[in-house]
């Protein structure tokens, strides 16, 4: 599988007026194959937004470079193409809501591109029906709640057609019920719809279905590998700010008690049909 | 009993298209030195319920009492009530405004009419009690710190106002791992050292199943549930169709138990729930 996007000795100085530099990246090298779906964690302060910002070029390496599809974000030219193929999602949903109903919400975008109209309606009602809003396509945005805006905000940005899906803790501020919708939806686009999704988080639980798992921390990639790697106990995740999920950890200890559960045990089912 | 509501109801915007009634008859209790959790999907009536505790929602019906008195009732010093009951919002890092630390930690204690030297030492005490050293820290500008440190100092002005019950609102939304664990590892002390009644309100299920001694689940504006954590997760397949979680240790006790597997309920942190599962093991009733 190609790389849709690939990192390399990136190093960026945020300046502030009257402030000393400071590093948030420290030449990290990074490359992310077409159609996964990876979870970015590590502690604040490690990098992780500064990095997402990287990859449809908001901001640009101070050193080092990155390059989406083969298009360097450094090259001015290329901006207007690497935003169409990455589009990003925030963590505040009601920041993101421009417009008065939910399909003209997602619409934005997509009129700004001049594109004919019956596209766009069709397009729209892709969008909507894809991440199950279409049933509030004449709503007003601001009544909905936390995980259907969110929803609507990743209906906005997959009406675009993009080929990878950046998002910055997009379940932050959302309930139980909308943090399962949001995941459920990031699924879908990236198995049905073949997204490359970049899914930053600091709930550990919801990098457990991720097909890798990347830990930043001062500016630098330090852990990559499987959820089943990663929370096998190897890595000491607790001296980089993280936590491992309670699942795990059970297996974890369990293995140290002398039982022999395998260390890639993740979920409920998986431990209950072991020791079933 | 601390706290008491007795039929409380609340409606907002009542009388006009956009009338909701946010609270239906809440019958409820809080003892002091409890700590208490309060659940429920978003818009279930959790932040309302709570805005009543030091009134600044008055009850469109129904009654709440502190230590027995009814608090709307006539010539009730509403005023003291916000320093023996502190409520910590959402975000609250986004309601600093001082110059300084000192100066918004400050903020409060000053309105009850302390100055000088007396305001100096309760500002120590409050920046001692969230564990952030007075001499590094007062002078600094609030907005200069790291998130984690602005929502510590948030907490520190309202513990400054040296309140008998605290109710914090998501107070760990958006904070990474370690940031939530030694926010918690905090309020945890407060509870226990200094007999601070606690009220959290959270989405994070796993977190308040291992601490609060009593959970109260919230649903449409009523309570559907109420006990120990244990006991209410015990409701798993309601709790899920609310729209919250159930926590995977208690789930897979659960399901441990509907195989006929001898493992005890209650136990809620990871290192309870292994040793429970090694000991039945080693039992006769063998996994």
């Amino acid at each position: 599988m190609s790389n849709i996007i690939e990192i390399a000795g990136l190093t960026y100085h945020y300046q502030f007026e009257g402030e000393e530099k400071f590093k948030a990246l420290d030449d990290l090298y990074l490359q992310i194959p077409e159609g996964e779906y990876l979870a970015l964690i590590g502690p604040n302060g490690s990098g992780k937004s500064t990095l997402a910002r990287h990859l449809n070029a908001l901001l640009l390496p101070s050193e080092g470079r990155v390059m989406v599809e083969g298009l360097s974000t450094s090259g001015e030219d290329n901006r207007y193409e690497i935003r169409k193929l990455v589009g990003m999602v925030f963590q505040n949903p009601d920041n993101q809501i421009v417009a008065t109903t939910v399909e003209e919400d997602v619409a934005f975008g997509l009129e700004n591109l001049a594109i004919p109209p019956e596209i766009i309606r069709r397009r729209v009602a892709d969008a909507l029906e894809m991440v199950g809003l279409a049933n509030l396509a004449h709503h007003a945005p601001h009544l909905l709640s936390g995980g259907q805006k969110q929803r609507l905000a990743i209906a906005g940005v997959f009406a675009m057609q993009p080929r990878c899906l950046v998002l910055d803790e997009p379940t932050a501020m959302l309930d139980p019920r909308g943090r399962r919708e949001v995941l459920e939806t990031l699924k879908r686009l990236n198995h049905n719809e073949k997204i490359t999704v970049v899914h930053i988080t600091h709930f550990m639980e919801e990098t457990l279905e991720a097909d890798r798992i990347v830990i930043m921390d001062k500016g630098r990639v330090v852990h990559e590998g499987q959820p089943s790697d990663i929370f096998s106990g190897a890595i000491e995740l607790e001296d980089l700010g993280l936590e491992i999920p309670s699942i795990p950890r059970v297996v974890q200890i369990l293995r140290q008690g002398g039982l022999n559960v395998p260390p890639g045990i993740l979920d409920v089912n998986q431990l209950v049909s072991y020791l079933c | 009993m601390l706290i008491e509501t007795n039929n409380l109801s609340y409606v907002y915007m009542p009388g006009t298209p956009f009338q909701v009634e946010a609270l239906k008859n809440i019958t409820l209790g809080i003892e002091k030195g409890s700590f208490v959790g309060i659940i429920g999907e978003t818009g279930s009536g959790k932040s309302t319920l709570v805005q009543h505790f030091n009134g600044l929602l008055k009850p469109t019906s129904g009654k709440v009492l502190i230590d027995g008195t009814d608090i709307w009732s006539q010539g009730y010093e509403r005023g003291g009530l916000r320093a023996r009951v502190a409520l910590l919002f959402q975000y609250p890092e986004h309601q600093l405004f001082e110059e300084t630390v000192f100066k918004d930690v400050a903020f409060g204690p000053r309105n009850l009419g302390l100055h000088g030297e007396d305001l100096s030492r309760r500002v120590r005490q409050g920046l001692e009690m969230i564990g952030l050293d007075y001499e590094t820290y007062s002078k600094r500008s609030p907005f200069a710190l790291s998130g984690g440190e602005k929502r510590r100092v948030a907490l520190a002005g309202v513990l400054a106002m040296q309140p008998e019950i605290i109710v914090l609102d998501e107070p760990t939304a958006g904070m990474d791992p370690q940031g939530r664990l030694n926010l918690l590892r905090l309020i945890e002390r407060l509870h226990k050292e200094e007999n601070l009644t606690v009220i959290l309100v959270t989405h994070n299920m796993e977190d308040i199943a291992r601490l609060a001694d009593r959970l109260l689940v919230f649903s449409k504006g009523k309570i559907v549930f109420q006990g120990t954590p244990a006991h209410v997760f015990s409701f798993a397949e309601e709790i899920k169709a609310m729209g919250l979680d159930v926590p995977p240790l208690v789930e897979l006790v659960q399901e441990l138990r509907k195989r006929g597997k001898s493992v005890a309920k209650g136990f809620l942190t990871a290192e309870e729930t292994a040793a429970e599962i090694l000991s039945g093991l080693s039992g006769r009733n063998k996994l």
